[in-house]
C-alpha cells in the first residue's frame, strides 16, 4: 500500500468501514433502479499521483468521468471520481429503463454518481465521526486534455488516490465502474488516526 | 452450561465487534470461521447452537453457509449479521432459515435483544 502504509489492522478496519458504506450505497442503487443488486466484497488499491495520470489515460474506452468535491471537519476531504468504461452505458441506459429522449445518458450517469459517491461518503463519514458537504457533481467529456487538466486543478493538493473497484449486478445486467477518492495526505494521517481510535475500542 | 457459538465474518474487526457484545460466559465457547467454507467444516464436525453470519464474503458466502446448513439439516440458531441491507436480501436469508437479520456494524443491545427474543438467553 505503499505511502498510505497501513498495518494488517488497519487495513481490515478500512475494509470493513468500506463495506459498510458500499452496502449502504448499494442499498439506495437498488432503491433507485427498483431491483435487487448483487454485491461483491469491493477491492481497495492505493494509487500513487503520479501513476493516477497514466492509469487513466491508458483507458482508451473510459465514457465518462463524473467528479465531486467534498470536505467535512479535522482536514477531512476530497473529490471523488466515477469512472465508466463505453461497454457499460448502453446496460446503464438499460437499467434505467428511461425513455430516450427523457433524459439524457449524461443526465443518468450524474444521476447514479451522485447516489453511489454522496450515501458511500455519507455512511463512510459517519462511521468515524465526520460529516461531509459535497459540491455539485460535475460530468468530464471522454477528452483525455480536460481530464487532466481538471485533475490539475483541484483545490487541494491530493497525495493518494484511494480506488475502490466496485462491481454490480443487477439481475440480467452488470455493471462496472471505479470509484477513485483523490484525497490531500493531511486526510489520509487524519484516517489513520480515526482507524487507530475504532480498533482501540476493540 | 454456555451454548457453542460460531462467529463467521471474514473482517477480524467485524468478528470482534460480534465478540464483544456477547455475554461475558459465553466467551470461553465461541469459534471464529474466516469464511464460508471453514464454517462449514466447523459446523458439521461440532454441534453448534449459534451461528453469527456475514453474507458478503469470498468463496462460499453467507447464502451458501445458509444452503449448506439446509443441506446437512443441522438444527443451529443463525443470526446473519451484514452490510448488505436490502429488504430483498433480508427475506432471502429468512426464507433460508435465519432466525434474524442484523444490520452492519452490530449493535450490542441489538444483538443482545434478539438472543433474548429466540429464548436463547
Amino acid at each position: 500500500m505503499n505511502e498510505f502504509h497501513l498495518t494488517e489492522d488497519q487495513q481490515d478496519c478500512l475494509q470493513e468501514l468500506i463495506n459498510i458504506a458500499m452496502g449502504q450505497a448499494s442499498d439506495q442503487l437498488a432503491r433507485y433502479l427498483d431491483t435487487f443488486v448483487y454485491l461483491k466484497v469491493p477491492s481497495i488499491e492505493s494509487v500513487e499521483a503520479s501513476e493516477l495520470m497514466i492509469t487513466l489515460s491508458q483507458r482508451k474506452n473510459t465514457i465518462a468521468v463524473v467528479s465531486q468535491g467534498f470536505f467535512g471537519y479535522e482536514g477531512i476531504r476530497g473529490e471523488s471520481l466515477l469512472i465508466y468504461q463505453e461497454e457499460d452505458s448502453g446496460r446503464i441506459a438499460d437499467l434505467l429503463g428511461y425513455e430516450p429522449d427523457e433524459l439524457s445518458q449524461d443526465e443518468q450517469l450524474i444521476d447514479i454518481s451522485s447516489i453511489l459517491t454522496t450515501t458511500f461518503l455519507n455512511v463512510f463519514a459517519q462511521q468515524i465521526d465526520n460529516q461531509l458537504s459535497y459540491n455539485a457533481p460535475k460530468l468530464l467529456p471522454n477528452v483525455q486534455e480536460i481530464l487532466s487538466e481538471h485533475l490539475q486543478q483541484m483545490p487541494f493538493t491530493w497525495n493518494l488516490a484511494l480506488k475502490v473497484n466496485i462491481n454490480y449486478q443487477v439481475t440480467d445486467y452488470s455493471f462496472n465502474c471505479n470509484m477513485i477518492i483523490l484525497i490531500p495526505e493531511t486526510a489520509i494521517t487524519n484516517i489513520k488516526y480515526v482507524l487507530d481510535r475504532v480498533l482501540e475500542e476493540f | 452450561m454456555s451454548p457453542s457459538v460460531l462467529i463467521c465474518d471474514d473482517s477480524n474487526m467485524a468478528r470482534k465487534q460480534v465478540l464483544r457484545s456477547l455475554p461475558q460466559e459465553w466467551k470461553d465457547s465461541v469459534q471464529i470461521a474466516c469464511n464460508g467454507a471453514e464454517a462449514l467444516t466447523i459446523l458439521r464436525d461440532n454441534s453448534i447452537e449459534i451461528l453469527f453470519l456475514d453474507l458478503t464474503m469470498p468463496g462460499i458466502d453467507g447464502i451458501g453457509v445458509l444452503q449448506g446448513i439446509q443441506k446437512l439439516n443441522l438444527d443451529c440458531s443463525v443470526f446473519v449479521i451484514s452490510a448488505d441491507i436490502q429488504p430483498e436480501m433480508q427475506s432471502k436469508v429468512k426464507a433460508l432459515g435465519a432466525k434474524e437479520f442484523m444490520r452492519k456494524p452490530v449493535q450490542s443491545d441489538a444483538l443482545l435483544n434478539n438472543l433474548q427474543q429466540h429464548g436463547l438467553i
